[in-house]
């Protein structure tokens, strides 16, 4: 990567170095100011935009950011999970089968007991990648139907349910719907801020960008390329929990029955537009979470202006197309050019 | 597997009992289909054991009928794959050309028929662009292009589409029609007409070589002088074609356009490709295996229905198939 060209590390000059700065974090800001742009606009778009509005955008997202991150986090250390719709449905399904009746402290152990062996599962599942060299995108295959399957013999019809206090800690109200935003905000940026953290600044976290940019080089360099692998697929398996506890406590209900695979496709769009490139070891989760959340707000604002559902689902399909024409584009010349 | 690899050639000559294993697995890893039809025979004998009516024309026509539009999609998958591709827009391209031919079935069938293949082509070749000139992410790229058609045929499926959805009658036996005494699918011919232009597309052109030139290699593919985006934008075509047949094939079947007709046939499209030894990456794959797979799926699918499988069963086994059947690809691949 650019960042270990010696020369630019040797003459700080302050174009340089301010290009290279723009060139590594550029995508983040761009995608932040992105954000913050559409939801201003929102804001005139609409009659009234108060907290309600506001914590719905937050808490409708919150699924699709824990999601995305799970997805980021795999492609960022080399691999690709289209399971992560499946085990969505999965943990959802099963949490709302456990939950249903108990008490608020009952179902956070539950909770925790899910996510825990959401991560195992998973984690399994990057096993099974390593161990077999089959493609990622076979084996996850796989996991997407399994998870499936699992989900509706866990739950075959619609029901279940979760406690008040779980349901207050994703969307801040016992009911699913408030103007409480700031639970889910909590929720959303520690484990995000956490995992961030760990993949940006510590030897572990670090060698899943050694890994997914060149596999051999890590391995050569004294990485357990096979393990940091496992661990990338664990913790992708532990945001989804999150994203399927949100989804709980927000639908109030379990419900197995829906199709992971569209989950899946959103969770690929997101990190697409967060600036993670599928060849691994580039991407930061600070700018899928805007992602996730853009991709989601996309109906709310296109609905403000009129457009129907349909007709949104079409723009944001071009959309998506023409912001990987144009990053495609940027990286052909870029290249051209070195 | 590694431990083979490593450790045997040594050995070969002094140990005639690993050798002879090391043969059947170089043998079997050359001639992968044997793996395959040896798994086909198992699983109908298996549901013959299981449901004697099974071994007759009309039980395994019923396997035939799932077949055949897995076959179909497969067939445009299995050309993507080739060139390190994928298509993941190619269900939702089939049921699109489904609704245009229902819409166009008062003119005739042959109108329908041409207007429905024609939009797979259009569709098609709108992927090939963005993969082939722009080189946006083949899964980024059809995805979109699903989402896209998604959208406008939800939308026009309540307005310009409104009451128009019935296939042609021509359509409809092609769909579900039989002949000699109702035993053998009209659609079986016509999976049948596919299977002979792709094996000879793929084993007997410049272009099929092409293909497979470009997912090998395709630095080495560039400087022999093949043209990556004319290749690619051709093969999605075809996938768009195909899944425009694949799409008339289930509506003939069910008989209408819906929005639902063909979405569940993606992910075992993709599957039978990969259970037919064909290698995502790229380079590796026949049309033959991935003929065997959807075989082996339709076969799989009647034995799921004799066991009385719920829905839940079936996702569960379907994935273990597809994992284990790769890995063991992968194994023969690191024996041999």
């Amino acid at each position: 990567m650019t960042a270990a060209n010696p020369t630019v590390e040797a003459r700080p000059l302050s174009g340089r170095s301010w290009r290279r700065w723009t060139q590594r974090h550029g995508w983040t800001v761009g995608i932040w100011i992105l954000l913050v742009v559409l939801v201003v606009w929102y804001s005139t778009l609409i009659p009234r935009f108060g907290g309600f509005q506001f914590s719905t955008i937050i808490n409708g997202g919150t699924a699709w950011i824990f999601l995305a991150a799970a997805q980021a986090v795999v492609v960022i250390a080399g691999g690709l999970d289209l399971g992560v719709g499946g085990l969505l449905v999965l943990t959802s399904a099963t949490a709302a089968q456990f939950m249903d009746g108990q008490p608020f402290a009952i179902s956070i152990v539950l909770a925790v007991v899910i996510l825990i062996g959401a991560a195992i599962l998973n984690g399994f599942v990057g096993w099974i990648v390593t161990v077999s060299r089959v493609p990622d995108i076979v084996v996850t295959l796989g996991s997407l139907f399994i998870y499936q399957g699992l989900a509706l013999m866990m739950l075959p019809k619609v029901g279940g349910g979760s406690s008040d206090g779980f349901r207050w800690l994703f969307t801040g109200s016992a009911t699913g719907i408030g103007t409480n935003p700031w639970p889910a905000i909590v929720m959303i940026t520690v484990p995000i801020a956490v995992a961030a953290r760990w993949m940006g600044r510590t030897p572990s976290g670090l060698s899943l960008y050694a890994v997914g940019s060149d596999e051999t080089a890590a391995f050569l360099s004294g990485v357990n390329a096979a393990r940091v692998k496992i661990v990338s697929y664990a913790v992708g398996g532990a945001f989804v929990a999150m994203a399927g506890f949100s989804t709980l406590a927000i639908a109030g209900v379990g419900n197995a029955t829906t199709e992971g695979s569209s989950l899946t496709l959103n969770s690929v769009a997101a990190i697409v537009l967060g600036g993670v490139l599928f060849t691994g070891g580039v991407g930061s989760l600070i700018a899928v979470v805007p992602a996730a959340l853009i991709l989601f707000f996309f109906n709310p604002i296109l609905s403000a202006l009129g457009v129907n559902p349909n007709q949104a689902q079409v723009i944001q399909g071009i959309l998506i197309v023409f912001v990987m024409m144009v990053a495609s584009l940027i990286e052909w010349r870029r290249r051209r050019r070195s | 597997m590694n431990e083979i690899s490593s450790t045997a050639p040594p050995e070969e000559a002094t140990d005639e009992p690993l050798s002879i294993k090391l043969s059947i697995a170089r043998q079997l890893s050359d001639r992968p289909q044997i793996v395959l039809i040896a798994v086909l025979v198992a699983l109908i004998v298996v549901t013959a054991i299981i449901e004697p009516n099974y071994l007759s024309l009309a039980g395994l026509r019923n396997s035939a009928f799932f077949a055949v539009p897995i076959g179909v999609l497969a067939a445009g998958q299995t050309i993507l794959m080739l060139t390190a591709g994928i298509d993941l827009s190619i269900a939702m391209i089939a049921t699109a050309s489904a609704y245009i031919a229902a819409n166009q079935s008062p003119n005739g069938a042959a109108i329908a028929i041409i207007l429905g293949l024609l939009f797979g082509i259009v569709a098609g070749t709108a992927n090939g662009i963005g993969v082939g000139i722009f080189r946006v992410n083949p899964l980024i790229m059809t995805l979109a292009t699903s989402g896209i058609l998604l959208g406008l045929f939800t939308g026009w499926a309540t307005t310009i589409f409104a009451g128009s959805t019935r296939m042609h009658d021509f359509i409809i036996t092609l769909g579900r029609g039989t002949f000699l005494d109702g035993n053998v699918p009209w659609s079986v011919v016509v999976w049948i007409g596919v299977s002979i232009f792709v094996l000879l597309l793929l084993r007997r052109t410049g272009y099929g070589r092409n293909l497979y030139a470009l997912g090998d290699n395709p630095i080495a593919a560039r400087l022999s002088g093949t043209r990556a985006w004319q290749v690619l934008v051709v093969a999605y075509a075809i996938s768009g074609l195909l899944g425009a047949v694949a799409g008339l094939l289930m509506g003939g079947r069910i008989g209408a356009a819906d929005l639902q007709l063909a979405g569940f046939l993606l992910l075992p499209s993709v599957a039978a490709a990969v259970i037919g030894g064909t290698s995502i990456f790229g380079g590796v794959g026949t049309y033959t295996g991935t003929i065997l797979g959807a075989l082996i799926l339709g076969v799989l699918q009647s034995l799921l229905t004799f066991l009385g499988a719920g829905q839940a069963v079936q996702q569960v086994l379907y994935g273990t198939i597809v994992v284990g059947l790769s890995w063991m690809y992968s194994r023969l691949a690191a024996a041999s």
